[in-house]
């Protein structure tokens, strides 16, 4: 089956397969459009095929009459605060974010620097398909500008965010895994910046992954065994565009990536009315937080560009996703690691705690997370034995089912990227969040029998 | 006037109009062609000045790397200059973006093979075919290879050509050279070039980020800047390229233009002198060939136009010296391909050796009048209207070996259609003008009647 993703979080799929550069010149001819032949700001990734890729979107914006700033390798938030910056008509990030080095992605960014919405990826949809694309004359035809210093302002503009002289007096030692990915330089100016001592892992911008870049418990492993040889204050994985963030305890624990989000919204509250927004799937940890300071926890389909619409829509106090990926508000529009790092710092540095403090201020629940294969066109078929499976919850259609209870949620949906049944089940205790996720699966497991699927 | 076609797919590679028909998707397409063709390999690429090159440029590297090809960056280059690197580099092939001598709007991708000549004629066509079918073997994403640059070009091929040339001879003739480069592609290799020969040089029109001056193909009516610099600065003689530099014009020390069938036959006058061999050029160039042939007595070979079909032809009767009647001089031992640089190192050669100007070398060949002409022919009617013409002169030594060629002992007359326009070229060359107006009078007459 050949791979191709194509929604809000932009174009994904396996180079060489159904990501030809063909079909990335086509979409880029439809974003040139789309921004009505304006300013485009292009960043890329570090993974190999993302020079292919690069090229294939500059040809595409450059025939469209756009006016292309080439910033370089550089992280996703890097390229929304240049389109911020520059009052750019949109941006362009060549990234294969979290997925594995046999993918790679364009991420469209609107001139307020977050990912298109639904509905603008729906214009941008409607062009490619009608072909509408616009065809500059030879005169029409802009040089590409290269724009490696205006990136090179992302890292000062995270520092005003901040507040450095408190970080800077901790002089913390931090551990962090770049995965050798695009936030190499940014990630070492911003902790020299900060006072901090650096202690790098796969530092080298070659996007020769040591590990699958997605910052999950698994992925921290050889993090976590650094710091139990080199001590740190904390260790954060980044993604290889800098967009989520992971988080290992000085032991060398690893956290899971539901951590990020509710550590830094305790904070976020305190300095800024508004809700938290989440999608559906990721912990109740933050609610709990969000229920302590009386705020309320808005739950929106999966993917950053419907939680960060919400949040901009509802001015929220901080936006973010289970795996890893958080924007703090109101600064951020695109999860943004590095930020999230220097507000974690920042807060260890105000509330003179040690991360470990930090994370014991989170409550604890169990979450279970796993996925069973099934072909797409089964996929629904099976969700839709399991909606009046709990008539004692509180059901939500949004996207696949998801029931709650005072003291549990279960979510069962259709992956967005790969023909997958996800179930992800958290409780207060390990004993009820294993009785939901088993049951889940199993009854997945039958049911998928029950229609002909090995 | 009709619209002539924005897209020519043929023999030279593909051209077309930028916002019309030439797409990046086009392009790409033909760059994972060419890469399926040469298999995964380092392949060169460079680019003319116009201003759609980065957007050409992209999309050919794009399609590149998609098939695995590394793409090592020349930046811009004359093509003689991409052609002889290819060799020297080891590289499978090469791409040179560039429309040549074509207005600004157009551009064009060239493709070379591994022996820096252009694809031949069976070979385009299997490039040809592979874009057709579209499907190319793609690399995966932990396969994908990586361009690389390489700037050395421009200075291996001056050392490459000067080796042949008596460089010491020049120098010490210290002569005063202006030139015109047409803000194209040899903006800063010809006066590197000019100046390792011992030249002064006065440069005009060498700003590669500036539009073309006047129309890009060396011809005397786009001559008039070089006239004015040649006049003003008092220059020994005038050069012109066309935008990629493989086309050269010459213009006296009073600035007047030469006509661009004089390059080849002052160079080659000059180059039998030192080398006799036999010569080939194409059957639209210029009978000052034959009698520049006569004199050295060697034999005279003509191909159909176009650079491939002379180059093959010099390759298979193992000439030394050749090219076509628009100012392409091709010398294969120094570079096999059409090469201004080549020409304008044997023309200095030729005016340092025999210490004579401009002016005396083109005097000792006769001259004749040579009129162009356009006729405008509905593609469907092509066929019909060249019977016509052959009928007409049916009692002149009849040619068909590019189109109708009718030759008498002092005069000839050519029609072809053009490749690249709905239009047959009709080319005479007789003793006067009038008598070169007469043939094409009557041809004319032929062809547009229904």
């Amino acid at each position: 089956m050949r791979q191709l993703k194509i929604g809000p979080s932009g174009i994904r799929g396996v180079v060489g397969d159904a990501l030809t550069p063909e079909l990335v010149v086509n979409f880029a001819c439809a974003f040139g459009a789309y921004c009505d032949a304006g300013t485009v700001i292009v960043g890329r990734d570090t993974r190999p095929s993302s020079v292919m890729m690069r090229s294939a979107a500059l040809t595409g914006l450059i025939s469209s009459g756009c006016q292309v700033i080439d910033i370089g390798v550089c992280t996703t938030p890097a390229v929304s605060h240049v389109v911020r910056t520059t009052g750019a008509s949109g941006g362009i990030c060549v990234t294969g974010s979290h997925n594995d080095a046999r993918w790679n992605a364009l991420k469209f960014l609107g001139p307020d620097g977050a990912l298109l919405n639904a509905a603008n990826t729906e214009e941008v949809l409607d062009i490619y398909h009608a072909s509408a694309y616009v065809r500059a004359p030879w005169s029409g035809i802009r040089r590409v500008r290269d724009g490696a210093d205006l990136a090179r302002g992302y890292v000062p503009a995270v520092l005003e965010r901040l507040d450095v002289g408190a970080i800077r007096s901790r002089a913390f030692c931090v551990a962090v895994d770049y995965c050798n990915g695009a936030a190499v330089a940014a990630g070492a100016n911003l902790i020299e910046a900060l006072g901090c001592r650096a202690i790098p892992l796969n530092d080298d911008p070659s996007g020769e992954f040591a590990h699958p870049p997605a910052p999950s418990r698994a992925n921290m492993r050889q993090l976590g065994a650094l710091m139990r040889s080199v001590p740190a204050d904390v260790g954060v994985a980044l993604n290889v565009d800098g967009d989520r963030i992971g988080l290992v305890l000085p032991d060398g624990t690893p956290l899971s990536e539901e951590y990020a989000l509710p550590l830094v919204a305790r904070h976020a509250f305190v300095r800024r009315d508004g809700p938290v927004v989440t999608n559906l799937s990721t912990s109740r940890m933050v609610e709990r937080i969000a229920a302590q300071a009386k705020r309320p926890c808005l739950r929106t389909v999966v993917g950053e560009g419907h939680v960060m619409d919400r949040a901009l829509t509802e001015g929220a106090a901080v936006a973010g996703e289970g795996n890893g990926g958080v924007a703090v508000q109101p600064h951020a529009r695109t999860f943004d690691a590095l930020l999230t790092l220097g507000t974690i710092l920042e807060i260890m540095a105000l509330e003179r705690c040690s991360f470990a403090d930090l994370c014991a201020s989170v409550p604890e629940l169990h979450m279970r997370k796993g996925e069973l294969a099934i072909p797409p066109d089964q996929v629904y078929r099976v969700l839709d034995g399991f909606r009046e499976r709990h008539s004692d919850a509180e059901t939500d259609l949004t996207d696949g089912v998801r029931f709650s209870w005072p003291d549990a949620w279960l979510h069962v949906r259709a992956s967005n990227t790969e023909p997958l049944l996800r179930v992800i089940a958290e409780a207060d205790t390990p004993e009820r969040a294993d009785e939901l996720f088993d049951e889940t699966i199993a009854l997945a497991r039958r049911a998928a029998l029950t229609h002909g699927i090995r | 006037m009709r619209r002539s076609l924005a897209l020519k797919i043929s023999v030279s590679g593909v051209r077309g109009v930028v916002g019309d028909a030439l797409t990046p998707q086009l392009v790409t397409s033909f760059g994972a062609a060419f890469g399926t063709y040469t298999g995964a390999a380092p392949i060169l690429v460079g680019t003319d000045t116009r201003p759609s090159r980065e957007m050409v440029h992209h999309a050919v590297v794009a399609g590149l790397l998609s098939v695995g090809c590394v793409p090592i960056d020349l930046g811009i280059v004359p093509v003689p200059v991409l052609q002889a690197h290819i060799r020297r580099s080891g590289a499978f092939g090469g791409i040179c973006v560039t429309a040549s001598h074509n207005p600004i709007e157009w551009n064009a991708l060239k493709f070379f093979g591994s022996d820096g000549i252009l694809l031949r004629p069976h070979e385009a066509a299997e490039l040809t075919d592979l874009y057709h079918q579209g499907v190319f073997p793609r690399v995966g994403g932990t396969a994908a290879p990586i361009p690389r640059e390489d700037t050395t070009a421009i200075a291996h091929h001056r050392r490459s050509v000067l080796a042949h040339i008596d460089v010491d001879a020049i120098r010490s003739a210290g002569i005063h050279v202006a030139v015109d480069c047409c803000n194209g592609a040899a903006y800063r290799a010809t006066p590197e070039f000019l100046r390792e020969l011992g030249c002064r040089v006065t440069i005009i029109h060498a700003d590669p980020d500036s539009p073309f001056p006047h129309d890009p193909e060396p011809i005397p009516e786009n001559m008039s800047d070089l006239r004015e610099a040649v006049v003003r600065s008092g220059a020994d003689v005038g050069f012109i390229q066309d935008a990629d530099a493989d086309r050269l014009a010459i213009a006296d020390h009073e600035g007047v233009p030469l006509g661009e069938e004089a390059t080849l036959a002052i160079v080659t006058r000059h180059f039998l002198r030192r080398d006799p061999g036999p010569v080939v050029v194409n059957v639209s160039t210029s009978r000052m060939l034959d009698d520049v042939c006569n004199e050295a007595g060697v034999r005279l070979h003509r191909a159909r136009v176009g650079e491939i079909n002379v180059v093959q032809r010099m390759l298979e009767v193992g000439s030394r010296i050749g090219g076509e009647g628009n100012g392409g001089v091709i010398a294969p031992n120094i570079n096999p391909c059409r090469d201004s640089f080549v020409a304008m190192a044997l023309v200095l050669e030729a005016m340092a050796l025999s210490r004579a100007t401009i002016g005396d070398l083109r005097g000792a060949i006769p001259q004749y009048a040579f009129i162009k002409e356009k006729v405008e022919v509905r593609p469907r009617d092509i066929p019909a209207s060249l019977r016509r013409f052959r009928d007409l002169w049916r009692d002149a030594d009849l040619d068909t070996t590019d189109g109708v060629k009718a030759s008498w002992p002092d005069r000839w007359i050519q029609a072809r259609a053009s490749n690249t326009e709905p239009i047959i070229r009709l080319i005479a060359e007789a003793p006067t003008e009038a008598d070169a107006r007469v043939l094409l009078d009557r041809s004319r007459e032929k062809i547009v009647a229904a």
